[in-house]
């Protein structure tokens, strides 16, 4: 496969799970938001995925509106739904003769429902809800499809370790920035709201209520969104992923790159399984999160430079 | 007058060939059934058909991109859902006439590129092939394989007012629409059910498996599963569809520049297991952009070195380079020529009558028929350039004057040729448009094949004369009756 299929189609997998972790947050975050949820802001969705832009953060404040059409339909922000979906479908569209037809159709109604006129009257005025269902829904579409049409073979290897990255990084992102605030104020620890609304936005609360008898705490939400191999966004079973379809790059002729970056994930894979709720806070929740984020960022960079030929 | 609400407005265009109606406007045989079908539907249901294409052609991505202050618009190449139709006989006539002119045409490339004899014996003047900038020294003396230049040819081909057709221009370089060709017949099987075996229309779908043999039989190694690659400019390409579309028919990879790497004078192309010789490259860039160490130095959709490699005959690049110097519109007055010098035939298809404007006299005869006269520019296409001169003003034709005596060489002029028109679907009723025939000629090894069928671009804008998409111009799917 030409290395700039295998990075298009890597891309591609990553902004189209970008863009699904977001909506998901928008949705559970609108909701909370009209929960008058004690405490309730917008600013950790908006640092988890545009960045930490202090002006940016007080100028949208929490008005949802303001925050939503940022988060979906501005073109200056590079994270927006429009954008994503528009970066995705360049990036399918490159690799156009490689992927099913039907997965390109799919993405390319994704992008046109993006742009259709009613989502802006949807997060202007209407039922955001709505609207966010509505992108939801195409999002499922796409992946059921990928599921059901995709070769078994290298171009899927690509795009499942670019969604598996993606998410182990935005599980990362999610616990650090929601923790964060809890050095200034130890009330939220004991907020069953806070940690409720957490799992929520990423899909977690029924698997949670089903695992821990005892309530909402807050290292039981770190175990189950770090080491719950069966919690499909935790970050142990997206590593998992990734090494999985990572082993079916081998190949003969290129024993050396492979060993290199296999041997970077075999790492972080042993880091975190051999990990536990104890000593992660003795390292320091942030600190270790941190150190996990530079580990997926170096298996990224090497992707990049001995399969992507982008050296 | 067939007696249908939706044929009420349609009026013939005076001295115009109409391709749905003889001139006691009764229709023509091979339209009987076409027409006999939309008699029949409603103008709702044919709107609903309209709206199905727009459709289709939406969600499938058969959209070119228009960027515009910064951000790309969708925007569908205009389709029109009646097809045109070309008899049995028609057809057999038009693909004889190609295959003719195609064969002294690549005789010709191989002859000004190797001994020039028909310069020598005072066919064709030494200054036309010198004077013209698609003449490439570089290719001069290299044997391609089979002497083969013009792997595929888009030959646009037009109708007087008596239904003679015409040779418009030759396109030899790197001819565009043939995904066209391809998609407005599967769009035309959804919108028209059981019409097309009714009908017994020929099947255009060979295409592309024909134009695979041909590239797998130009490898210059001898092994049982060469490398082909496409190259295509990449995604902000207008043709870009039609790049993915070839490359996924045929089942070869779709390259740009950036994946190409030339060393020892072999190409390679980048993979995640390594590099990859690559064997023959159907390279949908222009010449002037290939290889930025023999052409255009800043161009970066190229690959360095690629010209070396052809050269040496490690690479087979389809069209062959430098086959500008045949399709140029100077040129295209000596085709006729060519036909009875390298074949001793008479040539089958007509040239329309062109003026050189270099030459003094034509040139004053061209100025004082001017509004009778179409004027171009040698070597643009796309419909640039073009001075219509019955549609421009008297400023723009004394402006256009000027610009000619500056370079006479690079204009020639035509009559105005009226172009047949055919029944469009336009508002709810049929109208007629003007049209013009672009079938595609694969040549290999074997001999040239051409796929029954072509696009057919139809002027939309009442009483327009050009076709071409960029001039808001549309297609039609194309029906060649068996």
């Amino acid at each position: 496969m030409l290395s700039r299929v295998a990075a298009s189609f890597y891309w591609l997998s990553r902004y189209i799970e970008r863009s699904d972790g977001i909506l998901r947050m928008l949705k559970t975050n609108y909701a909370s938001s009209q929960d008058s949820v004690a405490g309730f802001t917008w600013e950790p969705v908006i640092r988890i995925f545009s960045g930490s832009d202090e002006d940016l953060i007080g100028q949208l404040g929490d008005d949802s509106r303001a925050v939503l059409k940022y988060m979906v339909i501005d073109k200056q922000n590079a994270n927006s739904i429009v954008n994503l979906i528009t970066l995705a479908r360049e990036n399918a569209r490159s690799v156009q003769e490689h992927i099913p037809k039907d997965l390109w159709q799919c993405l390319n109604e994704y992008y046109h429902t993006a742009k259709e006129p009613r989502i802006v009257a949807g997060l202007k005025k209407d039922d955001p809800i709505g609207v966010l269902d509505v992108l939801i829904k195409q999002v499922m579409l796409y992946y059921g499809t990928a599921e059901i049409t995709m070769e078994r073979g290298q171009a899927r290897s690509f795009m499942n370790i670019g969604k598996y990255l993606e998410r182990a990084i935005q599980s990362i992102d999610i616990l650090d920035v929601k923790f964060g605030p809890i050095n200034n104020n130890p009330d939220l620890l004991l907020d069953i709201t806070y940690w409720k609304h957490l799992l929520l936005s990423i899909g977690g609360y029924e698997l949670y209520q089903k695992t821990y008898r005892d309530g909402l705490e807050a290292h039981n939400v770190i175990e189950q969104v770090i080491l719950n191999n069966d919690f499909p966004r935790s970050v142990i079973y997206s590593v998992n992923n990734i090494q999985r379809y990572f082993d079916r790059l081998k190949n003969n002729s290129n024993v050396n790159d492979y060993r290199e970056i296999s041997f970077h994930i075999g790492k972080l894979q042993s880091n975190i399984k051999y990990s536990s709720v104890k000593s992660i806070s003795q390292m320091g929740l942030h600190e270790y999160l941190t150190s996990l984020r530079e580990d997926l960022y170096r298996i990224g960079n090497s992707l990049n430079e001995y399969y992507f030929a982008n050296s | 007058m067939y007696k249908s609400q939706h044929f009420e407005k349609y009026n013939l265009i005076n001295g115009v060939w109409d391709e749905m109606y003889n001139e006691k406007s009764i229709v023509r045989d091979h339209y009987r059934k076409v027409i006999e079908y939309l008699a029949k539907e409603s103008p709702d249901d044919l709107n609903k058909k309209e709206e199905l294409a727009k459709r289709l052609f939406m969600t499938q991505g058969i959209t070119f991109t228009v960027y515009n202050s910064g951000e790309g618009i969708e925007k569908i190449f205009p389709f029109d859902i009646i097809p045109r139709v070309i008899t049995a006989a028609e057809w057999d006539f038009v693909e004889k006439g190609i295959k003719q002119r195609l064969t002294a045409l690549n005789l010709f490339l191989k002859d000004i590129y190797h001994n020039q004899f028909i310069v020598k014996d005072g066919i064709v003047p030494i200054d036309i092939v010198y004077s013209c900038p698609h003449f490439l020294r570089e290719m001069y003396q290299l044997n391609v394989p089979y002497d083969v230049y013009v792997h595929i040819a888009g030959i646009d081909l037009i109708r007087d007012h008596d239904g003679t057709f015409y040779v418009l221009e030759d396109n030899l370089r790197t001819p565009s629409g043939v995904s066209y060709m391809l998609e407005n017949r599967e769009i035309t099987k959804r919108l028209f059910p059981d019409l097309l075996p009714n009908c017994g229309v020929r099947s255009v779908t060979e295409y592309p498996s024909i134009l695979y043999k041909n590239l797998l039989s130009l490898s210059p190694r001898q092994i049982s599963n060469p490398t082909i690659v496409l190259l295509s400019p990449g995604i902000y390409n207008s043709a870009y569809f039609e790049h993915t579309t070839l490359a996924r028919l045929m089942g070869v990879e779709l390259v740009e520049g950036r994946d190409l790497v030339v060393n020892n004078h072999k190409v390679y192309m980048k993979t995640t297991t390594g590099l990859q010789q690559v064997d023959v490259i159907y390279r949908r860039v222009d010449d002037d952009f290939l290889d930025p160490l023999v052409f255009n130095p800043n161009s970066v959709l190229g690959v360095a070195g690629l010209m070396g490699a052809y050269r040496k005959g490690n690479v087979a690049i389809v069209n062959a380079i430098g086959n500008g110097v045949a399709d140029d519109k100077a040129t295209y007055i000596y085709v006729p020529d060519m036909i009875r010098y390298y074949l001793n035939e008479e040539p089958l298809l007509k040239n329309v009558p062109t003026h050189r404007l270099s030459n003094d006299d034509e040139r004053e005869f061209v100025f004082k028929n001017i509004n009778s006269m179409v004027v171009k520019k040698t070597n643009e296409s796309g419909g640039y350039g073009m001075l219509m001169g019955h549609a421009s003003t008297e400023e723009e034709i004394e402006q256009y004057k000027k610009e000619i005596l500056k370079d006479p060489r690079n204009f020639i002029a035509q009559p105005t040729i009226s172009l047949s028109a055919a029944p469009c679907y336009i508002g709810g009723v049929l109208q007629p448009r003007r049209i013009d025939l672009r079938p595609y000629a694969l040549c290999g090894p074997d001999g040239i094949e051409i796929v029954p069928g072509g696009l057919t671009r139809v002027a939309l804008t009442e009483g327009s004369l050009v076709v071409n998409s960029s001039q808001g111009g549309g297609s039609k799917d194309t029906w060649v009756l068996c």
